[in-house]
């Protein structure tokens, strides 16, 4: 777990050394800022943090794959992944270790957003239920995202090819649980009605913390993960 | 220390290494050498337990290499070809992250580190960016992030790949101080680094292992007994005359175009008088010598020889 840690906090300080770590921060902040402004600081307006939280959802659509395209890919191209397992560490905790790289990463973005809960306390009185239940679904769904990006990430020496994979798999299955579950009838789009994000992300955003969603989204972000471990094992074997 | 049995590592349909086998003693310095493609570094890949072999053991302090024998890797030090490294750390920063992967930590990992970079010679570099370093710097902070853990095996790939001859030579006298402290493979397609630095040599050609021994042994073993005789031309006369002297089996004969005539003449190897048989010869001939030689073989003739035997078709 150590080793893991250790990956990870590289991983976070990796993201604040290079370009991409900053511009993808300072864009989420500038936009979410501003869609805060314009959305919910308005008279008449709930003092809630919903829509700031809805809008987040679709803009980690666009960041978790930002994040997670170096992760493995980087170190691909570069070939520094073969001084990293030709350590006594395993290929879980490598795993593991770049994957909380980029939540850890993620956190300090949804962190950033934080300052608006502040004005919203300075100028309202917010319920605070469905303001931690929404952070608590798009640390869920961020979690969710990372692990599908790391997949791909761990596939390919290309960065560009790792976030186009992993944006398209997310527009698959949006796809799939949303307009083409609605064009099929029972018993196909029940199944696939439990795929859809958004649907998942409502209860979230009422301020319900459900743990079969809680349980999706983990169990989902340790399939891919587990994915990621096997394309790492395959490079030995191939 | 390192035993590898029979080798074999394909990738698909691509042999990269075929039926290798070899041992290493603790402590010894070996240069693996050989052209691009030869399958030197798949059999560095192979004893690093990166990649597993097709067929055969490689086996490193009794135990067998597989890429779940962690353990393993405590005990090999690997300089990778081209010597990646994160371009955006510190290089002190990187040897930390490097001892906390091998379980390093609090003061030993800061005294390890610090005993690392004075024997690198890189500690007025430690705070400086990787991607801001030079290339032989660069190269001392790959062979520090190799030996931190002090591991009884090091294994260098290429290590003076890319370098200007002031960084090479600079490399080479690290790598001299550090070797005689561990079992090192040094790998390289530069005969002169291995020639200098090693006491034994591996030759690998088209996947296999062609030559294994001291150069002294190798170059006793490649059989050669040539000498190189100039003589003046002489119209008329046969040039090829030295083709009949006792224990001749091959005489190759050049024009020079100062109505001179080199001869290159090979001797079975039992011959131990060749020189004098060639002087009697050309006494008998009356022919009039500008140069008697013994060509001896050298590493690069040697080399040459073995990987020009390899590319020919079977």
């Amino acid at each position: 777990m150590r080793a893991a840690l250790a990956i990870a906090s590289r991983e976070v300080a990796a993201c604040f050394r290079t370009s991409i770590g900053w511009v993808v921060l300072a864009l989420y902040v500038l936009l979410s800022g501003l869609w805060f402004g314009l959305q919910t600081l308005q008279p008449g307006e709930p003092a809630s943090m919903r829509a700031l939280l809805d809008f987040s959802q679709w803009i980690l659509l666009m960041v978790a794959p930002a994040i997670s395209m170096r992760l493995f890919a980087e170190e691909l191209r570069t070939g520094t992944i073969d001084p990293l397992m030709s350590t006594p560490v395993s290929d879980w905790s490598i795993v593991i270790g770049k994957y909380l790289g980029g939540l850890g990463f993620l956190g300090i973005m949804l962190a950033a957003t934080l300052i608006h809960v502040g004005v919203l306390e300075l100028v309202a009185n917010p319920d605070y239920g469905p303001i931690i239940a929404g952070y608590a679904g798009l640390l869920l769904v961020g979690a969710f995202y990372l692990a599908v990006g790391t997949l791909f990430s761990a596939m390919t020496k290309n960065q560009v090819v790792a976030f186009l994979a992993t944006l398209f798999f997310f527009l698959a299955l949006f796809f799939a649980s949303g307009p083409l579950a609605q064009q099929l009838g029972s018993p196909y789009n029940t199944i696939l009605f439990t795929l859809s994000i958004p649907l998942r992300q409502a209860d979230f955003a009422k301020g319900v913390i459900e743990t079969r969603h809680v349980v999706f989204f983990v169990a989902w972000a340790c399939v891919f993960l587990a994915g990621a471990v096997a394309a790492l094992e395959s490079r030995r074997w191939r | 220390m390192i035993e590898l049995e029979k080798v074999d590592r394909s990738f698909g349909r691509v042999h990269a290494v075929r039926a290798v086998s070899f041992s290493v003693p603790a402590g010894a310095i070996v240069g693996v050498l050989g052209p691009n493609g030869a399958g030197k570094t798949t059999t560095i890949r192979l004893i690093t337990g990166l990649l597993p072999p097709t067929r055969g053991r490689v086996v490193l302090n009794g135990a067998e290499v597989a890429p779940e024998r962690r353990d393993l890797r405590r005990r090999i030090g690997y300089l990778p070809e081209a010597n990646p490294l994160p371009a955006e750390m510190s290089v002190e920063g990187y040897l930390k992250y490097r001892a906390r992967l091998f379980g390093m930590h609090g003061r030993s990992a800061r005294d390890t580190i610090n005993r690392t970079l004075d024997r690198c010679k890189v500690t007025d570099m430690r705070k400086r960016r990787i991607e801001h370093l030079s290339k032989g710097y660069r190269q001392r902070v790959g062979l520090a992030a190799a030996l931190l853990h002090n591991p009884p095996l090091l294994i260098l790939d290429e290590p003076t790949s890319g370098l200007d001859p002031a960084q090479v030579l600079e490399t080479r006298a690290l790598i001299a101080e550090l070797a005689g402290q561990h079992t090192t493979l040094l790998v390289s397609h530069i005969l002169p680094e291995v020639e200098r630095t090693c006491d034994r040599l591996l030759i690998f050609a088209g996947g296999k292992l062609r030559a294994d021994g001291t150069r002294e042994a190798l170059l006793a073993q490649s059989g050669a007994n040539r000498y190189i005789v100039e003589y003046k031309s002489r119209a008329n006369a046969n040039n090829d005359l030295l083709a009949a002297v006792p224990g001749v089996n091959r005489c190759t004969t050049q024009s020079l175009n100062d109505q001179w005539t080199r001869a290159a003449v090979e001797f079975d190897t039992d011959v131990t008088d060749a020189g004098a048989r060639l002087g009697a010869a050309a006494a008998t001939h009356a022919l009039t010598l500008r140069e008697l030689r013994h060509d001896r073989p050298t590493l690069e003739s040697l080399y040459i020889s073995l990987v020009e035997r390899a590319e020919e078709p079977v």
